[in-house]
């Protein structure tokens, strides 16, 4: 994949170099002091020496304090400032001083918060806030101390620090685990075991490609006595189409892609090339700048292929509101904030959004500098419009061909209907003179009410249009050559009989172009000149009540955009991913390692900001950073990274004491365990019963789904046309989207509807999956082919049901499992035995037939074994 | 606080770390974590029932909506004024400075067609529309100064239901199943059913949970057919198969717990017992022909058919079992006059014959049960309708008015309010009001109070921000609670 961008400001070597330079400059030990040394969650540790401002003074003050004292000066209840040093020390009207560094004994602060007088003591009671005593020891030591601010970690470049040591070498497989083992060695936990070979083929699998491994997959794994065999696996596994398939969901989630306008109607969209667009990028492991620099701006590149128009339907994944009696521009404002907010939430983990209204409570945000941001992406054509333009037309290889072929065959006979002979203009004089006048006379009255002439004599001089109806109508000399030559051009191609074949295979190929559908998606395209909006700030956030007018620019915390450009969306995305950009590597890292590891470092990974969490592993998450802009954006050698680390190999199996010591497995003692995503639940089904399409790419797909019977506000049926043959088992990422009415299995899953960006989806365990994975038709369909194909395999009812046990869990069921599976299919069996009409039921529907010379009971027996195995809890958790 | 939502917060297992990392002075450290072993077990059941921050006037609500905006001044909102106006050009200065749907120009003004009465001991001012409702008059608060910023149907809705005009964020019957919990473990803890064949305009958002988890968004169900999804058996598996594939199911998840020592594999063993349970429960209180017929025909419901009146039925029964909130979703009140249907004279008055009785009797049978004492009933649309004609059908000979966020009507019955008075007024001609202005975030301040919660305090946190359904408004509607 090429990774040069076009753009000369930088490259990813040359970051890596400055990072090294510096360390070298600067050493490691002045790197790792730069007020990056947050951590959270410290369990047993002893008190810090010095009290870090960020890890436990900036908690409390934004939790407590900045709602009031803080940088929203419309919430601002107090002239009093705790965010910034400077306005803390200030003395108030009253003389007193809030913070006065190094005497907590003088500081307002500390006598207003362990007042015992009711109406002075801070927070207010009002607030329902209140204090603990270990925070305000910790405030008072902190004064004590100095006083000392640090500016939020995460606004601060990371720097690449270095491994930590550790007592036991052995374990660390590379660097994550140093972090980890780190950590681990301070808590006085051991990590866990290796997880053994078949769960570790299941685990990667599934999380690099959605999928488990075959049976076949499996053995050959755990037979390969190749030290190398786990990195080659590891490898493979990233080769695989199936790859992007998988990990284009996350991506998805957060370009907030579906198939359908949203709102009340919540129209049809035809935007799927995008959804290809990021398969195939992630397939191809585009670099991560590439990748973002192409949706956001890849139609202001200097010269811009289709696949960069294609990205830019990114932020066209906003919604439109076709409801009858809307204001466009109300909606497209609508749009342009949801950007916005889309925008600093995937890339940058920040919740600007709330600076739309009001200056942030929390982050150093102002409303000014929302609407600056605003400004550069409030100048594209798409204006809330229900024909979603401007569109981009997308032609296939193959129909590009067809098109030139039949354009330029076009073009060869217009040639010839232009020529102008002397011939062909006696011929037009000789046909002019005879052209019935009641044609004429038709022509002149205008639309009279009855044809004076028949539909045939009309057909039979060709029916002219009304433009050259008027020049037949003149003598010839009074007509100019131009109109001499249109008028011949016309009657050469209609009407003159020797020219009889070249028009027909005209028509035909102006047919065939008409027949050259190309698919189309929605994309960003600037306005221009005069067109160009002028952006104000939005008072309450309301885009009626206008106040200052702003121009672009991105908000001052951070590093100015790139000079010696305009300030538009291309500048915008050079900026997220340049060098000097503090989140966006450590946001997209966390987001990969959550996906990966189940949580990320910075558990909220939808808010870095100061009232996210902080990370459990601050040196791992910027080293992690660090490597992952170093390494040239690279998302496949992230992953792999991560999937041969020794933390993510340990097996997942957990004491009551470590439950109890760390419940969410935040320190990684043991592997992590999670259940899976609502499109994993519904592939696997899919894949071990053999009945998964691998067919990729197109036009969404409409599995089956339960009829609602209902239509949508304003709209058409909820309910839709099943898809047939192989579209009914394609991959749920294929499935359509619907916005107001979700594929219900993958929604009661925790898909999001995607109305918004979802940062993060929840993993809830609810009894209504329970009834999807029991009945829904296609757990059903899917638990029929399973059974079929257990009692298709050789061997013992035991063989059977062991192939049937690792399509499913790649390992073999222990003993008891087996019995108690065997004990059961022959109970299931026998019942069925004595109920013809149910095992046929129970087999076939929906499936289809069975075999010819199928024994039903037993089909009707291994059909409820394999629903009870797509059921277990060991199925549905990727383990 | 209060330290039960607090431990609730905690089982969306987003809290802990914040505390944790908050404190991280060691012994309060370890005693967060400690606490969060506690959350972690927890969350194996996130619809236990909980108490809310103070004792509730109401345990339930049933919220019936009629998507698209009645006509409030055909209905409850009497205005002899503007019957005396009748065809007059509408005055500019209602005119100035704002927006309307359908109407541009001048309109003219237009009085409603309909015979308005007092009623009840009360004498609250009904519409002929509406005579069962009538009846029940002494048991209604009918507030009159009802207002919204939306003027469109989805904005409107999603403010109404989720407290902002975008999508996004949870639903007040998500907000109250998450403060709540599930009172009966065998049900859906909010339920949702859609009449007249169409969704609200909001979509499903109306009922989604938005970024609360899954959990707490409303259950569709269905008086026709299957009413909970996937809940039937596969064909040819019956009863006694399905327990018999569960056992299986259970004891091969007890082995794997077992080994691995994961709680979530419990919480699978008992979800999965419940959904068996479920699969009897609901259809089992969705099947409304084992009410009485005079139930039925006093609600003017037919077993099988998909319609308003059924899901009034349904909706006491769900109640009865213990579903603290019911939304009932009725399609066809946007009466623009674009057809007969959407007519304020033959048009209202057939779809009102479909609402009117069968609320009135659900208020009736409530109160014979002594349910109503400790449910509240919400009848509603999205905004209320201009007192001039729509500016498109204002030439053709049906009478409709466009949407108008300014002014709307909405009644409430049940506890912990005062039965039997208007609340609120708007001005001579409709456009205006005048008293005791209710906004749509004061209404659901006011349903939250009468759970028992402090709205401020119903919160959840998302990027660093406390979000709560009222947004960062609301005002208890004090002058109508008891």
């Amino acid at each position: 994949m090429n990774c040069a961008i076009g753009y000369p400001r930088w490259t990813p070597r040359a970051f890596a170099v400055t990072v090294r330079q510096a360390v070298r400059f600067l050493g490691v030990a002045a790197l790792l002091t730069t007020g990056n040394s947050s951590e959270a969650g410290e369990p047993g540790s002893a008190p810090p020496p010095d009290i870090d401002f960020n890890r436990v003074i900036r908690p409390i003050l934004s939790e407590n304090c900045y709602k009031c004292h803080s940088p929203d000066d419309g919430a601002r209840k107090s002239s009093l400032r705790f965010d910034l040093r400077t306005e803390a020390l200030k003395p108030a009207k009253s003389g007193r001083i809030a913070i006065a560094p190094g005497a907590p004994e003088k500081s307002e602060l500390v006598s207003r918060i362990t007042t015992s007088d009711p109406e002075k003591r801070m927070p207010p009671k009002s607030t329902g806030k209140k204090l603990a005593a270990a925070q305000i020891a910790a405030l008072r030591l902190w004064i004590g101390k100095g006083a000392v601010y640090a500016p939020h970690w995460a606004y601060v470049r990371p720097v690449r620090p270095a491994l930590p040591k550790l007592r036991d070498e052995n374990w660390p497989h590379n660097e994550i685990d140093r972090f980890i083992l780190s950590r681990l060695e301070r808590e006085r936990l051991q990590p866990s075991a290796p997880a053994d070979r078949y769960t570790l083929i299941r685990r990667v699998s599934l999380d690099l490609t959605g999928l488990p491994p075959t049976p076949a997959e499996v053995d050959a794994f755990v037979k390969d006595p190749n030290p190398a065999a786990y990195e080659r696996l590891v490898d493979h596994l990233l080769q695989q189409e199936t790859f992007g398939e998988h990990w284009a969901r996350m991506w998805l989630d957060l370009a907030r892609y579906a198939d359908s306008a949203g709102y009340a109607d919540d129209p049809p969209r035809n935007i799927w090339a995008f959804r290809d667009y990021v398969i195939r990028s992630l397939n191809a492991n585009k670099p991560f700048n590439r990748f973002t620099i192409e949706q956001l701006a890849g139609d202001l590149f200097p010269d811009p292929t289709d696949e960069d128009r294609v990205a830019t339907a990114f932020h066209r994944n906003t919604m439109t509101n076709n409801e009858g009696g809307t204001d466009d521009e109300e909606f497209r404002n609508a749009a342009v904030v949801d950007r916005v907010n889309t925008t600093m939430a995937v890339w940058m983990g920040t919740s600007m959004a709330c600076a739309q209204c009001h200056h942030h409570k929390y982050d150093p945000f102002s409303q000014q500098e929302y609407f600056r941001l605003f400004a550069i992406l409030n100048n594209t054509q798409d204006a809330d419009r229900s024909d979603e333009m401007p569109i981009k037309k997308l032609y296939t290889p193959a129909q590009k061909e067809q098109l030139a072929r039949a354009q330029a065959e076009s073009w060869q006979l217009e040639q010839n209907f232009g020529l102008l002979t002397p011939e062909s203009l006696a011929q037009l004089r000789d046909w002019e003179a005879e052209f019935p006048l009641a044609l004429l006379w038709q022509y002149a009255l205008e639309r009279v009410s009855r044809p004076l002439t028949s539909a045939e004599e009309t057909a039979q001089y060709a029916n002219p249009p009304p433009a050259i109806l008027e020049l037949i109508q003149q003598p010839s000399p009074v007509l100019t050559d131009d109109q001499q030559a249109i008028l011949s051009t016309w009657y050469r191609s209609h009407v003159a009989p020797e020219l009889r074949p070249q028009q027909d295979r005209y028509a035909q190929l102006q047919s065939e172009i008409d027949a050259i559908k190309p698919n189309t998606v929605p994309v960003m395209r600037d306005l221009e000149g005069e067109k160009r909006r002028k952006t104000h700030v939005q008072l309450r956030g309301n885009f009626l009540a206008l106040g200052e007018e702003v121009t672009e620019a991105v908000p001052a915390i951070f590093h100015p955009l790139p000079g010696g450009t305009p300030p538009n969306r291309l500048a915008l995305a050079y900026w997220l991913v340049d060098e000097n950009n503090p989140l966006t590597g450590r946001v997209t890292a966390n987001r990969f390692w959550e996906q990966i590891f189940g949580i990320g470092i910075v558990r909220t990974s939808e808010d870095f900001g100061s009232q996210g969490d902080l990370p459990t592993h601050p040196e791992l998450l910027d080293w992690l950073a660090s490597e992952f802009v170093s390494s040239g954006w690279n998302v496949k050698a992230l992953l792999k990274l991560m999937v041969t680390s020794a933390t993510y190999c340990q097996s997942s199996r957990v004491t009551p004491e470590l439950l109890e010591r760390d419940p969410d497995n935040l320190l990684l003692a043991r592997g992590p365990r999670f259940r899976m995503t609502a499109e994993e639940v519904r592939d696997q089904a899919l894949f071990v019963s053999g009945l998964l399409s691998g067919k990729m790419f197109g036009p969404p797909v409409r599995p089956p789904q339960p009829s609602s019977g209902l239509t949508a506000a304003f709209g058409g049926s909820l309910d839709w046309k099943t898809s047939e043959g192989e579209d009914r088992y394609r991959r749920a990422v294929y499935v359509e989207w619907r916005r107001t009415n979700p594929y219900p299995s993958l929604s009661t899953f925790d898909a999001p509807n995607r109305e918004v960006c979802a940062l993060r989806r929840p993993r809830s365990n609810t009894p209504l999956q329970a009834l999807v994975t029991l009945n829904d038709p296609v757990y059903i369909e899917a638990a029929q082919a399973l059974g079929r194909r257990m009692e298709q395999a050789s061997g013992s009812s035991a063989d059977k049901a062991i192939f049937g046990f690792r399509l499913c869990l790649a390992h073999a069921p222990r003993e008891r499992e087996l019995t108690r599976l065997l004990e059961f299919y022959k109970a299931a069996r026998s019942e069925y035995e004595g109920q013809p009409e149910k095992a046929e039921h129970l087999a076939t529907d929906p499936l289809g037939p069975a075999p010819e010379g199928a024994d039903l009971p037993a089909l009707a027996a291994w059909t409820t074994v394999g629903n009870v195995l797509l059921n277990l809890d060991e199925t549905l958790m990727r383990p | 606080m209060d330290p039960k939502l607090e431990l609730l917060q905690e089982l969306t297992r987003r809290s802990f770390l914040r505390n944790a990392g908050k404190f991280c002075l060691g012994s309060i450290a370890l005693a967060s974590m400690a606490e969060s072993a506690t959350a972690a077990a927890r969350t194996l059941n996130p619809l236990a029932p909980r108490n809310p921050h103070y004792p509730p006037k109401v345990k339930r609500v049933i919220y019936l909506h009629m998507s698209g905006g009645p006509p409030n001044l055909d209905l409850f909102d009497y205005k002899p004024d503007l019957v005396e106006w009748n065809d007059k050009p509408c005055p500019d200065e209602f005119l100035k400075g704002k927006r309307f749907a359908f109407t541009t120009g001048v309109p003219k003004l237009m009085g409603t067609p309909r015979q308005f009465s007092r009623h009840g001991q009360s004498g609250i001012w009904m519409s002929d529309a509406i005579p069962h409702l009538a009846e029940v008059a002494d048991e209604l608060c009918v507030i009159r100064s009802m207002n919204t910023d939306q003027f469109n149907h989805t904005p409107a809705e999603l403010l109404l239901f989720t407290g902002s005009a975008r999508q996004g964020r949870p639903s007040m019957g998500s907000w109250v199943t998450y403060g709540l919990g599930t009172e009966n473990q065998n049900l859906p803890g909010f339920v949702v059913m859609i009449s007249s064949g169409t969704q609200p305009s909001a979509g499903p958002s109306a009922w989604g949970s938005g970024f609360l988890p899954s959990v707490f968004q409303g259950v569709q169900c269905r008086s026709k057919g299957n009413p909970v999804l996937d809940a039937s058996d596969p064909a040819g598996m019956d009863r006694a198969m399905r327990r018999q594939t569960l056992d299986v199911l259970r004891d091969l998840n007890e082995a794997q717990a077992a080994d691995l020592g994961h709680p979530e594999t419990t919480t699978r063993i008992a979800q999965y017992e419940l959904a068996y349970r479920m699969q009897v429960s609901v259809p089992d209180v969705m099947d409304i022909s084992r009410e009485p017929k005079e139930i039925l025909e006093e609600y003017g419901a037919t077993p099988t058919e998909a319609s308003f009146a059924n899901n009034c039925v349904l909706a006491r029964r769900l109640l009865e079992k213990g579903v603290r909130f019911v939304q009932l979703f009725d399609w066809g009140w946007d009466f623009h006059g674009t057809n007969e249907r959407e007519d304020i004279r033959g048009g209202l008055t057939s779809k009102c014959a479909r609402m009117d009785r069968p609320v009135a009797a659900l208020i009736r049978d409530l109160r014979q049960r002594g349910l109503l004492d400790e449910t509240l009933v919400v009848w509603g649309g999205e905004f209320g309708r201009t007192p001039f004609r729509e500016g498109r059908t204002a030439g053709s000979n049906m009478l409709g008015r466009d949407h108008y966020p300014d002014c709307f009507t909405v009644f409430l019955a049940g506890g912990g309010i005062q039965p039997g008075i208007s609340y609120g007024e708007t001005g001579e001609l409709g456009f205006a009001i005048t008293k005791d202005p209710v906004h749509v975030h004061d209404l659901q301040a006011t349903i939250l109070h009468l759970l028992g919660f402090n709205h401020e305090k119903l919160t959840f946190r998302l990027q660093g921000r406390d979000f709560r359904l009222t947004d960062v408004h609301g005002q208890i509607v004090r002058g109508i609670l008891a």
